[in-house]
C-alpha cells in the first residue's frame, strides 16, 4: 500500500490490480502532487480558439458595428491576460481561504447587485453590467462564482450535521436562494440565461450532494414555474420561444439570429469555409464574437472543427470529473461539480441554440467567446479546481464519507488549519 | 475508526448521482454532434444555398449619364451636369439609441425626428430616412459616426443654366429614366451601359474583397451631346417671349430660331416652362411638353406660302399671273371667303394672295393644280407636296420625345374633301407643328433642300446627313418666293430696317378648333413664319402666340410683332452677315 502512495499520478490507471487487490474500504492517502495541467492546456486551447477566430472576423465586425478592427482583439487579449492571472491566483491560495472569503464573496455580491441598479450600465431595459476605465464588469458571473463557494460550503456543513434530508435547514435556504436569483438575476438584471445557469448549478449541486429526490423534483418545479412567468410575461422572450418551436416561421424578425446561425453552421460542410472566409460574421449574423461564436466556428471549420470544439468540452469535462472522483475532500468536490454544471450548462446553451436545438439565450460560450468578466471568473474558478487537482487520489472514488476534518475545514473560523493528508476510501470493482 | 466510519457513511454521497447527471451531459453532447452531422453533413447543399441567397449579391454599377453640352457664341458651355447626392438610410438593428439618432440626424437634415424615428421602428433592414442630401451634409452625418445609419450615393442631374431650355432638354425622373426633350429621345446614348458587379457582400451590400467568385464589370459612361442651341439666343427668345406673350395677354407659345440652310434648331423656347431640377414639384404635367414639337395646331394662312410655292413649282402659275378674285368662293356648299378689309371682288397678283392674305388666292392657286378646279388631280399634286415634300403628317426626326406627326387629310377619301383642301391651302383643317412648318418653309427658301430639324450636333464620328429630300422646289422658285416674301413683309411688317438685311415672311391667324365640332368664334392662334438673312437667310424663325387677346387679327397684332423683336434681337445680338 505503501509504494503505491509514491506512484505517480499520470499512472494511475496502469494499476488495474490496485481496486481488486486492496478491497472495499482499503484507505489510500493522497498527498498533493502534480496538478492536472492537462485541464490548464484545455483552457489555453479553448482561448487560443476564440482569439483566433475573433482576430479573423475583426473586419466583418468593424464593417458592420462601426469599430476599429482592433477593439475586439485588444479587448479579448486583456481578458485572456486577466483570465490567466486569475487563475495563479486562485489556483495558489488555499482552500481554507477560499471558504473563509464565503461572507465576503456573498456581501460583494450583494453590493455589486446594488451598485449596478445605481452605477449601471442601461441595456435594453436591463441594467447587468458597470462601466469603469472602459471596461464592463457583468455582476452575473461574480454571482455565478459566489454561488458556487457559498453553496458547496452550504452543503458540506448540512452533510457533516447530517441534515441533508430537513426541510428547515436544508430544502429552504435553497428556497429562498433560487427566489433570490429569481428576483435579483431573472428579475431586476432581466438576465433570464443566467439565472438559468444558476438554477441549474443550484440543482446539480443539490442533487449531487444527496439531497433528496422529492426535494429536487420541488425544486424543479419552481424552477418551472418561474421559467413559465419569464417567458409569458415577456414578449421577447415569447418571440424567442415561438420561433424556436417554428424556426422557419420568422427568417426576417424574432428568428433572424436563428435563421442566420443555422446558416451559417449548415454552409460549413464537412470541412469549412476555412478561417479567412467566413460570411455570416459580416453583419449577418447578430452577436457573432459572443454569444454567435459557435456558429461562426462551425461556418469555418465545418463539421470537423466543430465536433472537436465539443471534443474539446468532453475532454474538459471528463478531466473535471476525474478529479470529481477522486476527490475526497467534499467541499472540493461540491466545488468542482458546481464549475462543471456552471461550463456545461453554459457550453449546451448556447451550442443547443446555435444548431436550433434550443431557444435563443444571452449565454457566452465558456472561454471561447468574446467577454472580459465571464472569462476572469471562470479561469478563477478553474483555479480553484486545477488547485484542487493537485490533491486527487489515483484512482476513483465511490463512496466518500464525511470525515472530521470536514467539519474542522467547514467551520475553520481560526481554529487549526488542515494539516493531515487527506484519507480516501479506494473503490473497488 | 472503523465503527465510526461506518456511522457517518450513512449520509456520505455516492458518485452515482453525479455519474447520473455526467451521463445525461455526455449523452446531450453526443447529439449535438449528431445534429452538427445532420446541419453540417446531410442538409449542407440547402444551407449553402440559403447563404448565397442571403449573401451574394448582383449589382447593377449605374454608369454616369452623359453631360450635355451647348453653344455659347463660339465656346460651349454645360447645360446639365451630374451631381452626387446622398441617400440616408439606417439599419435599425444596429441603431442603440433610436430615439436620440432620429433627433441628431433630423437636427442636420431638417427633417423630422418623429418621423425618422418611426421609420426606424419598423421592422425593417433599411429604412430610407433622407434624399438628395449634398456632400456638406453627407459628411456632418459621417462626422457623428453613428452605429447602423450610412449613406447611399446616387446622382443626380444639375442644370447650371437653371430653367433654360427645360422643354427641349426634359429630365431624369426617379428611376433614372429620361422623359421628355432629349433626356428621352437619346435615353439609351445618354445613359451608357451599367457595368455589373456579382459579388459575396457583407450584410449592408459591401462587396468582400476576398471572394473569388466576383464578377465585374466596369460600366461604359453615357455619351456626352452637344445641342446646336446657342444659351445666349435661347436665353433672349425665352425672355422676349415671355414679355411678348403678357403684352399680348396669351398664355402659351412658342418661337423656333433655325438655320434653313442646315435645319440645326439655334433657339427653341416655350412657355409656359419649369425647372427641371424640381421636375417632381410640378403640378400640371403639360408644362414638360415641347410644343414647338409635340403640339400639331392648324397653322392659317402661313401654310400660304407653301401652297404658292406648290403652285409656283408646277409652273402653273409664276411671278407674274394675275387673276380675277371672287373674294369668295362656294365649295361643296361651303362659302370661302377673304377678310373684309381686302376690298372684295378684284384683279390680283401672286404676291398678293402673300401680302394680302388671300383665301381665295390660296384656293386659285389650288385650281390651277387641277386645270382650273378642285378635283382629284388638284388634290392628289397638293397632297403629293404636303406629304411628299413638305413632309407633314410625319415626324421630322428632331431629337425630342414625344414628338407629334400631325394630320394631313386623304386626298381620295372622306365626304366634302374638295372644302377640306381648300381649306388645307391656306392652312386650315389640317395640323402640323411648328418645327414641321418651320423646315417646310425652310425648304422652299433655301433653294429645295428639306433639311431635317434637328437639336444635336452630330458626334465627330458620326456621318449624319441632314438632307431629307431635294428639289422640294426648284431654285428659281425659291429666288421668286422670297422676293416676293420680302415684299410684301417690307410693305407691312417693317420691323427690321436696318440696311443690308433681308427678311421675309407670312404671318396666319387660324381659328381654334373646338374639340367638340367647329371652330370657336372668338378664339385664334397667331403664327408667323419668315426669315432673316444677308444674301441669303440666315435664320427662319416660326411664331406661336396661342390665343392673344388684343384688338385685330392674332397673326398680324400678335405673331408679328414677336418676329419683329426675335429678328432685331438676332441682328443686333448675332453677328448677321449683310446682303452684299
Amino acid at each position: 500500500m505503501f509504494d503505491l502512495r509514491r506512484k505517480k499520478h499520470r499512472n494511475r490507471r496502469a494499476q488495474p490490480s490496485l481496486s481488486t487487490s486492496t478491497g472495499e474500504n482499503s484507505s489510500l492517502i493522497s498527498r498533493k502532487h502534480k496538478p492536472d495541467y492537462g485541464l490548464l492546456l484545455i483552457c489555453i486551447a479553448l482561448l487560443i480558439i476564440g482569439m483566433v477566430v475573433m482576430y479573423s472576423i475583426s473586419p466583418g465586425l468593424a464593417a458592420a458595428q462601426g469599430v476599429s478592427q482592433h477593439y475586439y482583439i485588444g479587448k479579448q487579449f486583456i481578458a485572456i491576460a486577466a483570465g490567466l492571472i486569475a487563475f495563479a491566483i486562485f489556483s495558489a491560495i488555499s482552500l481554507d481561504f477560499l471558504k473563509r472569503s464565503k461572507r465576503t464573496l456573498v456581501w460583494l455580491s450583494l453590493i455589486m447587485i446594488i451598485a449596478v441598479q445605481i452605477f449601471g450600465e442601461k441595456v435594453n431595459g436591463a441594467y447587468r453590467w458597470i462601466q469603469f476605465g472602459g471596461f464592463s464588469f457583468q455582476v452575473a458571473e461574480l454571482l455565478k462564482f459566489a454561488l458556487i463557494v457559498w453553496l458547496a460550503s452550504f452543503l458540506v456543513s448540512r452533510l457533516v450535521n447530517k441534515e441533508i434530508n430537513s426541510n428547515q435547514k436544508t430544502l429552504n435556504p435553497i428556497m429562498i436562494l433560487l427566489g433570490l436569483i429569481a428576483v435579483l438575476v431573472a428579475g431586476m438584471q432581466s438576465d433570464f440565461g443566467s439565472a438559468g445557469v444558476m438554477f441549474a448549478i443550484t440543482i446539480v449541486m443539490s442533487f449531487s450532494a444527496g439531497l433528496p429526490i422529492k426535494r429536487i423534483l420541488m425544486i424543479g418545479g419552481i424552477i418551472a414555474a418561474i421559467s413559465v412567468i419569464a417567458v409569458v410575461s415577456t414578449p421577447y422572450r415569447r418571440d424567442r420561444l415561438a420561433t424556436f418551436l417554428n424556426p422557419t416561421s420568422d427568417c426576417q424578425d424574432a428568428g433572424y439570429q436563428s435563421c442566420q446561425a443555422l446558416i451559417a453552421v449548415g454552409s460549413g460542410g464537412i470541412f469549412g469555409l476555412g478561417l479567412g472566409n467566413g460570411v455570416q460574421a459580416y453583419g449577418y449574423l447578430p452577436e457573432a464574437e459572443n454569444d454567435s461564436i459557435f456558429a461562426i466556428l462551425a461556418e469555418k471549420f465545418g463539421f470537423i472543427g466543430s465536433t472537436a470544439i465539443i471534443a474539446l468540452y468532453a475532454i474538459l469535462f471528463a478531466r473535471m470529473r476525474r478529479i470529481i472522483i477522486c476527490t475526497k475532500d467534499t467541499f472540493s468536490r461540491l466545488f468542482v461539480i458546481g464549475v462543471l454544471a456552471w461550463l456545461s450548462t453554459q457550453t449546451i446553451i448556447n451550442i443547443g441554440a446555435m444548431i436550433g436545438l434550443l431557444p435563443l439565450k444571452g449565454i457566452t460560450l465558456p472561454l471561447i467567446s468574446y467577454g472580459g468578466t465571464s472569462i476572469v471568473f471562470i479561469m478563477a474558478a478553474l483555479g480553484v479546481v486545477f488547485h484542487i487537482s493537485k490533491y486527487t487520489s489515483f484512482a476513483p472514488l465511490r463512496n466518500v464519507d464525511i470525515s472530521e476534518s470536514e467539519v474542522n475545514g467547514e467551520d475553520s473560523s481560526g481554529r487549526r488549519r488542515q494539516r493531515r493528508p487527506y484519507y480516501a476510501t479506494a473503490s473497488g470493482r | 475508526m472503523r465503527p465510526q466510519k461506518r456511522e457517518i457513511s450513512r449520509i456520505s454521497f455516492s458518485n452515482l448521482r453525479f455519474d447520473i447527471w455526467y451521463g445525461l451531459l455526455i449523452f446531450v453532447l453526443a447529439t449535438f454532434v449528431v445534429r452538427l452531422f445532420y446541419i453540417q453533413v446531410i442538409e449542407h447543399q440547402q444551407y449553402k444555398e440559403a447563404a448565397l441567397r442571403g449573401q451574394l449579391k448582383e449589382y447593377e454599377i449605374p454608369a454616369e449619364r452623359g453631360v450635355i453640352e451647348a453653344h455659347d457664341g463660339s465656346s460651349t458651355v454645360p447645360i446639365v451636369l451630374n451631381e452626387e447626392v446622398y441617400t440616408l438610410f439606417a439599419d435599425p438593428v444596429y441603431v442603440k439609441d433610436i430615439k436620440g439618432t432620429a433627433e441628431k440626424l433630423a437636427q442636420i437634415t431638417g427633417g423630422n425626428p418623429s418621423e425618422y424615428e418611426s421609420k426606424m421602428n419598423a421592422k425593417t433592414r433599411y429604412a430610407v430616412l433622407a434624399k438628395k442630401l449634398g456632400s456638406d451634409k453627407k459628411n456632418e452625418i459621417e462626422n457623428l459616426d453613428i452605429k447602423g445609419v450610412g449613406l447611399r450615393t446616387e446622382s443626380v442631374r444639375v442644370y447650371p443654366q437653371g430653367v433654360l431650355a427645360a422643354q427641349i432638354l426634359g429630365f431624369v425622373n426617379d428611376e433614372g429614366q429620361g422623359t421628355y426633350g432629349v433626356e428621352q429621345f437619346l435615353d439609351e446614348k445618354l445613359k451608357g451601359k451599367p457595368g455589373q458587379l456579382k459579388a459575396i457582400t457583407d450584410s449592408r451590400g459591401v462587396p468582400l474583397v476576398s471572394n473569388q467568385d466576383n464578377i465585374l464589370k466596369d460600366p461604359e459612361p453615357g455619351q456626352r451631346i452637344k445641342l446646336t442651341i446657342d444659351i445666349g439666343m435661347q436665353k433672349k427668345a425665352e425672355e422676349i417671349l415671355g414679355e411678348h406673350l403678357k403684352s399680348v395677354k396669351s398664355k402659351s407659345g412658342s418661337v423656333i430660331i433655325m438655320d434653313p440652310n442646315t435645319g440645326a434648331i439655334k433657339a427653341m423656347a416655350n412657355l409656359p416652362t419649369y425647372n427641371p431640377s424640381e421636375f417632381s414639384k410640378v403640378e400640371d404635367a403639360s408644362v414638360f411638353t415641347n410644343d414647338a414639337v409635340s403640339s400639331p395646331l392648324e397653322v392659317g394662312s402661313t401654310m400660304k406660302t407653301l401652297s404658292v410655292a406648290a403652285g409656283l413649282n408646277e409652273g402653273v402659275i409664276n411671278a407674274n399671273t394675275t387673276f380675277y378674285d371672287p373674294a369668295k368662293y362656294e365649295i361643296d356648299g361651303a362659302t370661302v371667303r377673304n377678310v373684309e378689309e381686302d376690298g372684295g371682288p378684284q384683279t390680283r397678283s401672286i404676291a398678293d394672295i402673300l401680302r394680302f392674305s388671300l383665301n381665295t388666292g390660296a384656293i386659285y392657286v389650288l385650281k390651277q393644280l387641277g386645270g382650273g378646279e378642285i378635283n382629284e388631280q388638284a388634290r392628289k399634286t397638293w397632297y403629293e407636296y404636303m406629304h411628299n415634300r413638305y413632309l407633314f403628317g410625319q415626324k421630322t426626326g428632331i431629337e425630342q420625345g414625344y414628338e407629334a406627326e400631325g394630320v394631313v387629310p386623304d386626298p381620295m377619301e372622306g365626304f366634302g374633301r374638295n372644302i377640306k383642301y381648300a381649306n388645307s391651302v391656306f392652312g386650315q383643317g389640317f395640323t402640323v407643328t411648328p418645327v414641321q412648318m418651320a423646315a417646310a418653309f425652310s425648304s422652299t427658301i433655301n433653294g429645295g433642300k428639306y433639311m431635317q430639324p434637328h437639336l444635336v450636333e452630330p458626334a465627330d464620328d458620326e456621318n449624319t446627313n441632314y438632307l431629307k429630300k431635294d428639289g422640294v422646289v426648284s431654285k428659281e422658285v425659291s429666288d421668286t418666293l422670297r422676293s416676293m416674301h420680302e415684299n410684301s413683309v417690307d410693305k407691312r411688317y417693317p420691323y427690321v430696317d436696318q440696311a443690308g438685311y433681308r427678311v421675309g415672311g407670312k404671318t396666319g391667324t387660324a381659328e381654334v378648333a373646338n374639340p367638340n365640332g367647329g371652330y370657336y368664334e372668338d378664339r385664334f392662334n397667331g403664327t408667323f413664319v419668315g426669315y432673316l438673312g444677308g444674301d441669303t437667310p440666315q435664320y427662319v424663325i416660326m411664331i406661336r402666340v396661342d390665343e392673344p387677346n388684343v384688338p385685330g387679327y392674332a397673326g398680324s397684332a400678335a405673331a408679328a410683332p414677336l418676329f419683329g423683336k426675335i429678328a432685331k434681337m438676332i441682328v443686333d445680338n448675332f453677328s448677321v452677315p449683310r446682303a452684299g
